[in-house]
């Protein structure tokens, strides 16, 4: 049979239609395209298992319910946890990205000892008996700060050092000092608590309730319900404050408090507050001492702003007065005094949407002070007095979950104090600038690979505890900071009533009244609203206190707190590093931001290079403009221009905290820190 | 084969006046979606961000000035540019609730779409994605990793609406009738201001139903046609402004 024309044909065509109809071109083109896609290199995903479990995030002033993700057993993702009082579901930008810090590049894998310029890994035996020894030879001589201030460890860390003899243990700096030393002198008994879900007003003087004044998650929630009208006062306008139930009102940074000062004469004029213990001093030091139009000058809010803010605090019904300082630490307890004092004279005391009297927890701990104690402790100013030689450096400095030396102000000072002392230990979870400065390094177990709690961080409505399971067993060597403490107490002779951190949170959630096993699960217990009382509306000790001083045409430094650029402790993520702004970090230099009358004055315009100076030290920027800065005023994001760190972290522009200088608030003698007075030049 | 209709539109209404541009949507997102972490993310077109939070302002000097921040996601048109632009049918707009999804194995890296799409919400993976040793072990078993080459957008998190359904089934309950809250995206989730709000836009139960039929309700460049399924509100006058192009004498939407 010979291939005729025809039959060619025929094959061809039956070829091409045969062709066409198999599927062996299409799955071969299907495929090629998925395995052109499919490299060795390409993480594959993981599957299993699905189980929420909750636990507690710590970073920044807030303390707050997540609910980690795992799928079989392996962690993946955090959200927040809808039942918990101080999440309502929401997470913060650090929150969301905590998860995946479990294996942030900086983390510490394992003890490490200082050896000539680097570190060399040791055993955590090793690195026990190396600080038993070091513990036993320095005798009380022993110093530690930390900055967990809600959690049970920083109990379990102050009861230690006391059982050495040894009262320098403190709390890093944050609203809740201020506050703690303002509520006592008023005649409260423990902190003051806001209850800011009830409130139909809601003034916050200098008190940034979104990025750092305490309860950060649910202040947002409670705002978001809509039920406040919310005035906001402070150098930098927020977003949304020109809605009617928004407003902004400019104030010199640093002074917004006094607002309040002003604002209460206004309301004593209209008859508030007759009759109330110390009624006849404040009305004295509000009306004669420091009139309205002295604070006006202070703070830079005229008198009829002052007069109107009182008149719309008059007409609601549930106001609420909230102070604090723009970035969450640095206040003075004359300013929080102000505020809490408007809100004792308008009755907000007890009363719902007001201020509550958050009582402190009973001690678990053998030894420890109380934390109203540790509160009182003045970090920055023993700080400075050991760099400067006022104070006898300690032989041995414990730092537990803080980063003093990038987050004090001036950190060049923290690092002077450092050297003085013969060894300095870090349990820190990731290598930061004072793990880096230490002498050994004992790493910390990462929070959801230890058990934590949380007592009622600042801000709390009502007293609350929080229990945080460990959801996963430690990935790298790393041990619980309150674990390591416990056995250094037992090796060192000194008893501490408990055994282990689960001891001691169940013997504080006995002394609050508190279901162990519920707490365990992740449930948070709250108490019922507490009857604070005794509360005055002034005090002599007040009467000392001065109004700042603000030279005219200086040019302030209004520090900016973000919580996606981080916070002291923990420095944006990697997953943080997309949400950085060219107005906060252009091409690497920190940005200076300033409004354009204010640039003109300088002879700056957008984008010059500068140099920022202020008493305490410099900060390379660059310019941008920005009319949500007031006049005369210059912001700057704090948080960045670590120098330690991963690639995520490290060389971002430039630290503010070397701008901070620190003074003595007179009558207290605490530290306060914040808006110093800056000079712009040409780089 | 008989065709499944579906009324479901899934939508978001942003509220500008709550958002504060606090950055949590966008972690979220980045941490849910699996996209890897870039050390240094100044160049944004080379990053990926699925949600990005842009800064807006009304242009006035201070005192008058105001600032607002709109977090964007993808406006899951419904009637996609970036769908028509596809050369190779890599883009998929999902029936049964209107999600735009991208085909990452049929994607060949042209991107047409990123040229199409007015909203910028599309991305390309310029580089393969590399978390830092051990992140890897973070990665949710939810969303595929994307290698270099391909585009790539928000999804509204579908596979947490396949969850739902899943859910519901195991329940009892008719898969194709959710309920309010059965089904949210990562960042509406994570948003701590109450910004964010997700649900059917077609029923009335669900709160989008309402707010995006608010006056002060207006989506991005509504008059290309592309008709989105994100809605943001402001009772700014300035902010509903800046969301399209506006000739100089005419009323801003919701006036």
């Amino acid at each position: 049979m010979g291939l005729d024309r025809r039959s060619f044909i025929a094959f061809l065509a039956g070829g091409t239609g045969g062709i066409l109809c198999t599927p062996v071109i299409w799955k071969g083109l299907d495929d090629i395209s998925i395995w052109s896609q499919n490299w060795p290199w390409i993480p594959k995903l993981k599957y299993g298992q699905r189980e929420k479990k909750p636990v507690v995030c710590k970073f920044g002033s807030d303390a707050y319910g997540v609910r980690v993700e795992t799928a079989a057993g392996r962690p993946f993702v955090a959200q927040g946890n809808p039942d918990h009082p101080l999440s309502k579901g929401g997470i913060c930008p650090l929150g969301a990205a905590s998860v995946q810090m479990l294996y942030s590049p900086s983390r510490v894998k394992a003890p490490m000892k200082k050896v000539g310029d680097g570190f060399e890994n040791i055993s955590w035996d090793e690195a026990g008996k190396l600080l038993a020894a070091k513990i036993k030879a320095a005798g009380s001589d022993v110093c530690a700060m930390t900055g967990d201030e809600t959690g049970t460890t920083a109990d379990i860390l102050a009861g230690f050092l006391a059982g050495l003899g040894s009262e320098a243990c403190f709390l890093m700096p944050s609203e809740s000092a201020p506050a703690a030393r303002a509520w006592e002198l008023l005649g409260g008994q423990g902190m003051p608590g806001y209850d800011i879900e009830h409130a139909d007003l809601v003034l916050s003087l200098g008190a940034d309730i979104h990025e750092s004044w305490g309860t950060v998650v649910r202040n947002g929630k409670a705002m978001a319900a809509d039920n406040a009208v919310y005035t906001y006062v402070g150098p930098v306008q927020k977003a949304g404050t020109s809605i009617s139930a928004k407003t902004w009102v400019a104030c010199a940074p640093g002074t917004e408090p006094l607002v309040a000062l002003g604002i209460a004469a206004y309301l004593i004029n209209a008859g508030k507050g007759v009759g109330m213990p110390g009624y006849d001093a404040l009305k004295e030091f509000v009306t004669l001492t420091n009139p309205p139009s002295r604070v006006a000058q202070a703070t830079g809010v005229s008198e009829a702003t002052m007069k109107q803010l009182a008149g719309a605090l008059l007409r609601a019904r549930r106001p609420l007065i909230l102070t604090g300082s723009e970035f969450g630490q640095g206040a003075d307890a004359l300013g929080c005094a102000a505020g809490l004092v408007l809100n004792v004279l308008l009755g907000r005391v007890n009363a719902k949407g007001g201020v509550t009297d958050i009582p402190f927890t009973a001690a678990v701990v053998n030894k420890a002070p109380d934390r109203r104690t540790l509160l009182a402790r003045d970090v920055v100013g023993y700080v400075q007095d050991v760099a400067q030689g006022k104070t006898k450096p300690a032989k041995v400095t414990l730092v537990v979950d803080a980063n003093p030396a990038y987050a004090l102000p001036q950190p060049e000072v923290t690092a002077k104090a450092f050297e003085k002392s013969d060894f300095v230990v870090s349990f820190s979870s990731f290598m930061d600038e004072t793990a880096a400065r230490a002498d050994l390094i004992l790493p910390a177990s990462y929070f959801i690979e230890a058990m934590d709690d949380a007592y009622a961080p600042y801000g709390s409505g009502q007293a609350n505890y929080s229990v945080s399971p460990a959801i996963i067993d430690p990935v790298f060597d790393t041990k619980s900071a309150a674990e390591v403490i416990l056995s250094l107490a037992a090796s060192t002779g000194i008893d501490l009533g408990v055994a282990s951190f689960e001891e001691a949170a169940k013997a504080r959630a006995e002394a609050l009244g508190a279901d162990w096993d519920t707490l365990a699960e992740g449930t948070a217990w709250v108490a019922e609203m507490s009857n604070g009382s005794g509360v005055s509306l002034w005090n002599d000790a007040l009467r000392a206190l001065s109004l700042a001083k603000v030279p005219a045409g200086a040019m302030i430094l209004a520090p900016l707190a973000r919580l996606h650029l981080g916070v002291d402790g923990t420095p944006t993520t990697p997953f943080g590093t997309i949400t950085i702004r060219n107005t906060e970090l252009k091409k690497n230099v920190l940005c200076v931001q300033m409004n354009a009358a204010t640039a003109g004055k300088l002879g700056m315009k957008q984008d010059d290079a500068v140099q920022v100076k202020s008493p305490a030290g410099s900060c390379k920027a660059v310019v941008s403009l920005s009319e949500a800065i007031m006049p005369g005023v210059v912001a700057m994001p704090l948080c960045l221009g670590h120098t330690v760190g991963d690639a995520f972290s490290k060389n971002k522009g430039d630290n503010v905290y070397k701008l901070l200088d620190v003074q003595r608030e007179g009558g207290t003698g605490m530290s306060v820190f914040g808006n110093p007075q800056v000079q712009i030049t040409k780089a | 084969m008989e065709h499944k209709e579906s009324n479901i539109k899934w939508g978001m209404v942003i509220d500008l006046d709550k958002c504060t541009g606090c950055g949590a949507c966008m972690v979220a997102c980045e941490a849910e979606n699996n996209i890897a972490p870039t050390p240094d993310s100044s160049n944004k077109l080379r990053t990926l961000s699925w949600l990005l939070v842009y800064e807006m302002n009304n242009g006035k000097a201070y005192p008058e000035h105001d600032v607002a921040y709109l977090p964007r996601p993808c406006m899951q048109c419904g009637n996609p540019s970036c769908l028509h632009v596809c050369p190779v049918v890599a883009i998929d707009k999902n029936e049964e609730g209107g999600i735009v999804s991208q085909v990452y194995p049929r994607c060949i890296g042209c991107r047409y779409c990123m040229a199409a799409c007015p909203y910028h919400a599309r991305y390309f993976n310029w580089f393969d994605p590399i978390w830092p040793e051990g992140m890897e072990k973070t990665l949710t078993p939810n969303v595929s990793v994307r290698p270099r080459g391909v585009a790539e957008k928000c999804t509204f998190c579908h596979h947490k609406f396949a969850e739902a359904k899943e859910r519901a089934r195991a329940e009892g309950r008719d898969p194709s009738h959710l309920e309010e809250g059965d089904y949210i995206p990562a960042c509406v989730a994570a948003c701590p201001n109450g910004a964010m709000h997700f649900g059917d836009l077609n029923n009335p139960k669900h709160k989008v139903y309402e707010l995006s039929h608010k006056p002060e309700a207006f989506r991005l460049l509504e008059r290309l046609g592309t008709d989105p399924q994100v809605y943001y509100s402001s009772k700014r006058e300035w902010v509903r402004r800046q969301g399209d192009n506006y000739l100089t004498n005419e009323k801003t939407k919701g006036e």
